[in-house]
């Protein structure tokens, strides 16, 4: 008789993957109009799959043959990660409805990709790795070209399609390579071959260095980037917000679990690259975002320097490093999201807007939403005593303790940079002559979405313990 | 077949040549008898008396013909694509003749009749029909002219439809036998031939032959009302021949499989006529699918071309699709798996 | 073996030629057709080799159909491709560069692994048949250990399908279709009537 693997761990991908397939018949068999409902129930559904995370949250389970992996580290990336798909689809359904984008496709597609990314994050073999990457990406390629009479929106989807297909290649030759030099994919496999005495195999390094190319391009660290602005700017602004926030998140958690669950023992050799993507990263993203007059495009640099302090924190190769990760993650969520649903409401009676001077005069026309993005803007800039300066105040911490001091400062100084074109857009919303108003019904979800995400990043400070307690028990998960 | 001279490789080439050769002159011959055939059983239909002049009972007009063919000069058309114009009418030949060299055609004093046993043999065969397509797009394109061009497209359309039904009909027969060898097919089918638990399966396998062969009624990519002789328009000659020779070899190969898939092969319907040997048994089998065939050119009209697509992926993938589900359900529910363990 | 061994050569030499055809050739059709010879002779080494079933699934589905489509795309495109090469020569010394860097790595790893003593321990495992047929042992490796990776597989060819559909699929106003379920179910009591007609007078 066949074995059937234990199911149970895998219980979150489950649910997704067969409510899925329920949403697109529901969606096929009502026809176009059926939007609302699938969202609906797509965010349902995510919600339900983040509470089956929670029963095995604290066991570390391996199964499927060794390539699926269920522990504290996966279960707290991936309530954030579903929890950012399920806000991302409340605040898109406004914005697709008036674009006239009303196809039920959308939430199976967010629901598929979240799916991949939860496979991304349990990967623990470079199979599962590979084939969750490709399901997070062919869905958020879709996603790109979705509005596909938009000559932009379409050429966002192309460029994306051909240069992740190239990281996917060169992800797979690194792969491939590890393949060879060690005799096999899984991770534990890996480490074992890697971890003994002697030099280390110049195919392993070689290897290494391909898989992290790759990884470095699905969480656009630069100089892997290139694609960002441009897809970020063409893809319809939930897309955008949904890029900015899930596949982020899924990308930087496969990163920390490839590197610490298949090359621990060599971590001096991939934290140097690591360094060196994070400076290149923070100061790049700092730097470029300061000419850019559409935010979009700025969010997208913002998100670049981001991922340089998020890999600061990988850089250490501690366990106070990915902690400082895990929380720097979850605060990104709460400022991304609520920033990006304010993005989404930047519209007038003649279409959507994304061009920063249109937000001249805010706090007059509309102060409440003025005020909401004000939040966001200081808590991305790292201000205290919003949620972003704790973000980055444990990472720099972790990598002082790991004596990467260096690293720290440089962190600092693009902090400080890139806190000019933060506060540009609020003296842009506070100080400028008022342009035309926006139209004030901006919906419920986006609304209920932004005041939360707002009250979130106000208030971090005040309870910080239950989320860094958790990132912290999350990361114990990945050293035993 | 046994080897005669194994482990020498001079001689074990010879012996291939041989086999082969004792199976593609009979299919070519037959060939040659199934057109006459196929001629006779249409004319009767429309009451008409058929070739009558070559030979007794004009049993000699394929051959008349076929010597005509050669004789006559080869046209080619002034901007086709030389190379690809030749090579589509050749291919439709070679693929009809190597897709014979793994029907088995019975034991003959226990010896197996077969060029080459191989383990996947139903697969090659489909992979091998599968490639049909080539011969017909290949010749369309490379003509250089609207209708054969037209022809090709239709073609490659319809087949590439038609194969995937026809692949779940064969995983369902797999299913039932736990094995893709061709033999191994035919030995499950012992005690009862397929035709009977799977009889709807073997419906959608016939028609989608038909469709595969590009016969009535779905001969669009030839339709000659329509598309004058799609993409056989520009060929003359030879090149003409071999067109006319690969479809017969393939709709006679759509017969055998058929008759292997859901008809027992070379096994005899009555166990008592056991003393007949396999490969008359074969025959028999493949000459009845052949009047089936003719009969149905003769009967029914060709399809519209946007019903032809309908039926292939609004009807039978479903049909076979489900069918798939069922038959393994069902074999899984009442542990009659094959191969258990 | 020395029919197998001419065998491989001949396969293997056609099939590098293919290959290079596919990028040298003039007209794009005859690079797909020289794409398919290529197919078609990596499935005979796959037969070489004894993987039989890969080899005839490489041949149902890439020839049989991936190929076919590509050709079926590539002759009814308008595409001028040899105004698309124009910028070939320009970019060779990159390409060159890059293929160069590959070939260079790739020499080095074979080295390494085929003489490093020190790699030799982590062969790569031989699978285990024990006398099963590969469509067999495929199957119960596919199902058992690898079932994850092999439904995980048919989740991103979903996504495919889905994606296709959503990027193109236009539903067109106005197109007249034939409904067989309403043609099946018109009812004569509704669409016919039958009128008594009065010699000379008319309806």
């Amino acid at each position: 008789m066949i074995e059937v693997p234990a199911l149970l761990p895998a219980l979150p991908e489950i649910i997704l993957a067969i409510g899925a397939l329920a949403l697109l018949m529901l969606g096929v068999f009502t026809g176009e109009k059926s939007l609302r409902t699938v969202s609906a129930l797509a965010v349902l559904l995510l919600l339900a799959a983040a509470a089956a995370v929670l029963p095995g949250y604290r066991d570390t389970v391996v199964t499927f043959g060794g390539m699926f992996v269920s522990d504290s580290f996966g279960g707290f990336c991936k309530i954030l990660i579903l929890l950012g798909s399920a806000l991302s689809i409340i605040i898109s359904v406004d914005y697709l409805e008036r674009e006239n984008l009303k196809r039920f496709e959308y939430p199976v597609l967010i629901v598929l990709a979240t799916l991949g990314m939860l496979m991304m994050v349990s990967s623990n073999d470079l199979i599962a790795l590979y084939i969750g990457l490709e399901t997070q990406s062919l869905a958020l390629y879709v996603m790109a070209a979705f509005s596909r009479d938009s000559a932009r929106s379409t050429e966002a989807g192309l460029k994306y399609f051909v240069l992740g297909a190239l990281s996917s290649g060169m992800l797979l030759y690194g792969s491939s390579l590890i393949y060879g030099f060690t005799g096999g994919t899984s991770f534990s496999l890996i480490a074992a071959a890697v971890s003994g005495s002697g030099p280390v195999p110049i195919g392993v390094l070689l290897g290494l260095v391909f898989v992290m190319a790759g990884l470095a391009f699905k969480v656009s660290a630069v100089p892997f980037h290139m694609w960002t602005p441009d897809v970020y700017e063409g893809a319809p602004t939930p897309v955008t917000a949904f890029f900015a926030v899930a596949p982020k998140i899924a990308a930087m958690a496969l990163l920390v679990r490839t590197m610490f669950g298949a090359f621990p023992e060599i971590s001096d050799q991939w934290q140097q690259i690591l360094v060196f993507l994070s400076i290149a990263s923070m100061v790049v993203g700092a730097v470029f975002a300061i000419v850019q007059t559409n935010i979009k495009r700025l969010m997208a640099y913002s998100s670049i320097g981001h991922v340089g302090y998020a890999l600061m924190g990988v850089a250490t190769g501690t366990p106070d490093g990915v902690k400082s990760v895990l929380v720097y993650l979850a605060i990104y969520l709460a400022m991304n999201v609520g920033a990006f649903a304010l993005i989404i409401a930047m519209r007038r009676k003649d279409g959507a807007t994304e061009s920063i001077a249109d937000l001249a005069g805010l706090s007059r026309t509309r102060p409440a939403m003025a005020f909401a993005l004000a939040i966001f803007m200081f808590s991305l800039a790292g201000i205290p005593p919003l949620a972003g300066f704790f973000g980055k105040f444990y990472v720099f911490i972790a990598a002082i303790e790991a004596n990467l001091t260096f690293l720290a400062v440089i962190g600092a100084l693009a902090s400080a940079v890139s806190a000019f074109y933060y506060l540009r857009i609020v003296k842009v919303m506070y100080f400028d002559e008022p342009a035309d108003a926006f139209d004030v019904n901006t919906g419920r979800g986006i609304t209920a979405v932004a005041t939360v995400s707002a009250l979130v990043t106000l208030l971090f400070f005040v309870f910080p313990a239950p989320i860094v307690g958790a990132a912290a028990y999350a990361a114990q998960s990945l050293f035993q | 077949m046994a080897n005669p001279w194994p482990d020498n490789g001079l001689l074990t080439l010879v012996w291939f040549v041989l086999c082969i050769l004792a199976v593609m002159l009979p299919v070519v011959l037959a060939v040659a008898f199934v057109i006459y055939f196929d001629r006779k059983i249409w004319a009767a239909m429309q009451l008409r008396r058929g070739p009558n002049v070559v030979g007794p009972f004009g049993i000699l007009q394929s051959f008349a013909d076929g010597i005509k063919l050669v004789l006559k000069e080869t046209v080619v058309p002034a901007s086709a694509n030389k190379g690809v114009f030749f090579i589509a009418p050749v291919l439709t030949f070679v693929l009809a003749m190597v897709a014979w060299a793994v029907i088995p055609w019975g034991y003959i004093n226990g010896v197996k009749l077969v060029i080459s046993d191989i383990n996947v043999g139903i697969l090659y065969l489909f992979a091998i029909s599968s490639l049909g397509v080539y011969g017909i797009i290949m010749s369309g394109w490379a003509s250089n002219s609207r209708y054969p061009f037209l022809g090709g497209l239709r073609s490659a359309a319809q087949m590439v439809s038609y194969e995937v039904s026809i692949g779940f009909v064969l995983i369902t027969v797999l299913l039932c036998v736990g094995s893709l060898n061709l033999s191994d097919i035919i030995e499950a089918q012992r005690n009862m031939w397929f035709f009977i638990p799977l009889f709807p399966m073997f419906i959608i396998f016939l028609i989608s032959a038909l469709a595969e062969t590009n016969r009535p009624p779905f001969d669009l990519p030839e339709a000659e009302a329509e598309l004058v002789a799609g993409y056989q328009v520009e060929y003359s000659s030879m090149t003409f021949a071999m067109f006319w020779l690969g479809e017969y070899a393939n709709i006679l190969l759509m017969c055998a499989m058929i008759s292997i898939l859901f008809f027992g092969g070379w096994l005899p319907p009555f166990a008592f006529l056991d003393f007949i040997p396999g490969p008359i048994w074969l025959i028999l089998k493949i000459a009845v699918f052949f009047f089936v065939f003719s009969w149905v050119k003769a009967a029914v009209p060709r399809y519209r071309y946007d019903q032809l697509m309908r039926l292939g992926w609004k009807v039978f993938l479903p049909i076979s699709l489900g069918a798939v589900v069922v038959v393994s359900g069902f074999l899984v529910a009442f542990d009659l798996l094959p191969n258990k363990g | 073996m020395i029919l197998q061994t001419i065998t491989f050569y001949l396969f293997a030499a056609i099939t590098i030629a293919a290959g290079f055809m596919v990028i040298a050739a003039r007209n794009p059709v005859h690079s797909v057709l020289y794409l398919i010879l290529a197919f078609f002779t990596s499935a005979g080494l796959f037969v070489l080799i004894g993987a039989e079933f890969i080899a005839m699934i490489l041949v149902i589905v890439y020839v049989g159909a991936v190929a076919v489509l590509f050709l079926f795309v590539v002759m009814m495109l308008d595409i001028n491709f040899t105004e698309l090469r124009q910028g070939f020569l320009q970019y060779l010394p990159i390409g060159g560069l890059i293929g160069l860097a590959l070939l260079i790595e790739l020499i080095m790893v074979v080295g390494v692994w085929q003489f490093g003593p020190e790699v030799a321990g982590h062969a790569i495992p031989q699978a285990t048949t024990n006398g099963m047929t590969n469509t067999e042992a495929l199957g119960n490796i596919i199902y058992t250990q690898y079932v994850y990776a092999f439904q995980a597989a048919g989740v991103i060819l979903l996504i495919a399908m889905i994606g296709a559909i959503v990027l193109t699929h236009r539903t067109r106003p106005g197109v007249k279709k034939q409904r067989i379920s309403s043609q099946v179910y018109r009812d004569p009591k509704t669409t016919i009537e039958v009128k008594k007609i009065k010699p000379g007078q008319g309806i």
